[in-house]
């Protein structure tokens, strides 16, 4: 097969990010607590879990967040996606020391678009399929569409660059930050928000429980005992920037966005292909992007939900690519901590690798504590652990069989 | 697939027809239709198997049936590797059906009872990555959900992937369906038209365009260029100063080697609704200054969504390759400042979407 790519990412910089998650409401508060072993899981309050196989999710405390100062009011009565997702720009724009102006900002904005406004939307559904009235209120339905959260980030900032939302479900936001360096690469833009956001709502929490696919307890990624995952919820957004541009500021980088891949395996719907070529062929793609040898590979943020397939099949992948070495290479899921965030799952995990990176710390997998011979990987049990990373692989697999690599390395 | 019939052959008779108009109507429950121009003669017959078929949900199954036309267009042998060609989709609503009737069960019945073979046909994806499955297409598989701008958006991404090499060929494709939902939430907040209101139309169809870097079979129209921007505005509104919107159609007139005054052909984006109408009016008017290509309308024909986008560059391509000249005079919002139907063959056109949001992309066209 001719190789896959030839272009290079070039320099590429993440250079801010905001994180929303279960463990809080935050960057340096979900760093501290994931990297402590802590986990966000824990019961439903959103609805009424009566009924549903499961109880249990992590959920977002909304009462921390801090939302940007906006020309809109509107946008502070927005859905709870789309508060996330904004609560999740203002920080990343701070922590890159991005000053927002009056003046129009030309960024681009590449969101991973999940469930958006569906939780809002579900009572006018629940209405509607009980016979009752149309609409009571506009708000419901407005941000259903799954770009309305992308909208409300362009709408609060000010931003007037491309506006792209990927929606490939578990994939979304990974592909989102890739998406993103390529602007950035290719010279449309000089700095992007890239990332994604979703929330809790009842089709998830029942869609997965349909497929068995959720533990009653919580997940336990890689690990011998696992019996699916746990439904999360959040945002991340990093800022994704053109190397140049940032030293010229002075920005201090996380991280380098040295590539991706993006594959299908064309197999099934909801299950990964089994003995891990197809995964194999996505990470193999994203180190030719990259320029990466696999032997430069010092971390892995694995998608790890906890189910049997994916685990299986993922750690299958590893051991295709690294051989031996897939032992010796530290592969933490943060899912055993922040559930699993469906479209906002690959940015938050892209943040965290980027953070990783620069601190030389790689979190935990929270829950994992009996191996599997079918995982034979080191998933950093218990707590955080110091590691020097040249370079990284964030990893993300999804419904349809759309898998995403990213490659992030040290900024030299 | 689009609600003129099957196959591009029906689209190319609904254009030559100048009266043509698409047929309106989408039942609900316990109220009148919506107006939705839907594919009332759409079948699965004779292009996907039965058990094949009766797995995939509507979306899945109008883009199945546009890709295997589009697929067959390209002649046999199949000229690439299945593991590099990609799938680019764009779509407003693709999986609400089966949201709704997941739903149903969790709330009429009980949540334990949900159909877990309906639940993967809620992500919007589910289109794309059923062609992808059915097909065994192997390169990147992307959706782009941005409303009216998404199926621009997948032709627009294809072609990084191919300038990106991650693919040799890749089917940018559309597809939306019919459904109350979506239908409804957008008549309630007075987007659709009705007797005694203007507005817009929703457009079932599903395109799928193939896309495929030099040398490669011969090709309906050249990709020229493109670019996007984004005007900040409420997720359901659009927006007034079209400055961003002209920026974006400057660029990809630009980055396509040429000026406003080589366009030769605009394919209108507006819907019916008014500050729609008035947004394109005044921007194309600040784009084009004295210079007054053809103009033609598709989405009063056809209505709007995010596959609709994919159908006017379908539109388009056709045209600037010389396949159909369109009878559709454009709507009187750009008749008054003088764009007038086309007369003779254009070579390159501007085909442009903006979504509700203020998301913009344009893409010209050109006759290859």
């Amino acid at each position: 097969m001719p190789p896959l790519y030839s272009r290079r990412m070039g320099e590429v910089w993440i250079t801010g990010v905001g994180l929303i998650t279960a463990l809080g409401p935050d960057r340096e508060t979900t760093w501290r607590r994931l990297v402590a072993g802590e986990s966000g899981i824990g019961p439903l309050t959103l609805f009424d879990p009566t009924g549903f196989r499961t109880r249990i999710a992590a959920q977002v405390d909304l009462s921390g967040l801090v939302l940007p100062e906006s020309r809109f009011p509107s946008v502070r009565h927005t859905s709870r996606a789309s508060r996330f997702a904004l609560a999740a720009a203002a920080e990343a724009l701070g922590d890159a020391g991005l000053t927002l102006s009056a003046e129009a900002h030309p960024w681009a904005l590449v969101q991973g678009g999940g469930t958006a406004g569906l939780f809002e939307a579900e009572a006018f559904v629940a209405r509607r399929l009980r016979g009752g009235p149309l609409v009571r209120g506009l708000g419901e339905f407005v941000e259903v569409p799954q770009d309305a959260p992308t909208d409300r980030i362009a709408q609060a900032l000010n931003i007037t660059g491309p506006r792209i939302t990927v929606t490939t479900a578990c994939s979304s936001s990974t592909i989102a930050v890739g998406l993103a360096a390529e602007l950035v690469r290719d010279g449309e833009v000089p700095v992007a928000l890239a990332g994604g956001t979703d929330a809790l709502c009842r089709l998830t929490y029942a869609g997965f429980n349909s497929l068995h696919a959720v533990d009653i307890e919580p997940a336990k990624p890689f690990d011998r005992r696992r019996k699916g995952l746990s439904l999360g919820e959040g945002a991340a957004v990093l800022i994704v920037e053109d190397a140049a541009h940032a030293r010229a500021r002075g920005a201090t980088p996380y991280a380098r966005v040295l590539g991706y891949g993006v594959t299908n395996d064309a197999f099934h719907m909801t299950q990964p292909e089994p003995s891990g070529a197809a995964w194999e062929r996505t990470v193999r793609a994203a180190l030719l992007d990259a320029g990466v040898a696999e032997t430069d590979v010092d971390y892995i943020n694995g998608h790890g939900t906890a189910t049997e397939q994916n685990d299986s099949a993922e750690c299958a992948a590893y051991r295709r690519v690294f051989g031996a070495r897939v032992a010796e290479v530290p592969v933490s899921s943060i899912k055993g901590a922040l559930g699993h965030c469906l479209c906002a799952a690959g940015g938050i995990e892209a943040a965290v690798t980027a953070m990783a990176i620069a601190r030389g710390v790689v979190p935990p997998t929270t829950g994992f504590s009996e191996p599997d011979p079918e995982c034979p990987v080191d998933p950093v049990p218990g707590v955080g652990r110091n590691c020097g990373i040249r370079a990284a692989l964030s990893s993300s697999f999804a419904f349809g069989g759309n898998s995403a690599v990213l490659i992030l390395g040290r900024v030299a | 697939m689009t609600p003129a019939g099957t196959g591009v052959p029906a689209l190319l008779r609904a254009l030559a027809d100048p009266g043509f108009q698409a047929v309106l109507g989408l039942p609900r429950p316990d109220a009148p239709p919506l107006p939705v121009a839907v594919c009332r003669d759409f079948s699965t017959a004779n292009v996907l198997a039965p058990l094949v078929a009766r797995r995939l949900d509507r979306p899945s199954r109008l883009l199945a049936v546009a890709a295997r036309e589009a697929l067959a267009s390209v002649g046999d042998p199949f000229p690439w590797e299945r593991a590099r060609v990609g799938v680019t989709a764009g779509t407003w609503n693709a999986g609400t059906s089966a949201l709704v009737e997941v739903l149903r069960t969790v709330f009429l019945s009980s949540p334990e009872e949900a159909p877990p073979a309906q639940f993967p046909s809620t992500v919007a994806n589910a289109p794309a990555s059923q062609l992808g499955i059915l097909e065994k297409l192997g390169g990147p598989n992307l959706t782009f959900a941005e409303k009216q701008v998404g199926g621009l958006r997948a032709i627009a991404e294809g072609a990084r992937i191919l300038l990106a090499r991650r693919a040799d060929a890749v089917l940018a494709c559309g597809t939306d369906e019919g459904d109350w939902l979506n239908a409804e939430g957008y008549s309630r907040l007075g987007s659709l038209q009705t007797a005694n209101h203007a507005g817009m139309v929703l457009c079932e169809c599903a395109v799928a365009l193939v896309l495929a870097r030099e040398p490669g079979p011969s090709p309906v129209a050249t990709l020229a260029g493109w670019a996007s921007a984004g005007t900040p505005a409420p997720p359901h509104l659009y927006p007034t100063d079209p400055a961003s919107f002209v920026a974006a159609c400057s660029r990809a007139i630009v980055r396509a080697g040429m000026a406003p005054d080589d366009i030769d052909l605009v394919v209108s984006m507006a819907n019916g609704i008014p500050p729609l109408a008035e947004f394109e009016r005044g921007a194309l008017t600040a784009l084009f200054g004295s210079h007054r290509p053809a103009a033609i309308g598709v989405a009063d024909r056809f209505g709007d969504g995010a596959a609709a986008g994919t159908l006017r560059a379908l539109t388009a391509a056709l045209t600037v390759g010389g396949t159909v000249t369109p009878q559709w005079a454009p709507l009187p919002h750009l008749r008054e400042v003088g764009f007038r139907p086309p007369t003779a063959r254009p070579r390159t056109a501007l085909v442009t979407g903006l979504a509700g949001g203020g998301s913009s992309l344009a893409v010209v066209l050109t006759a290859s």
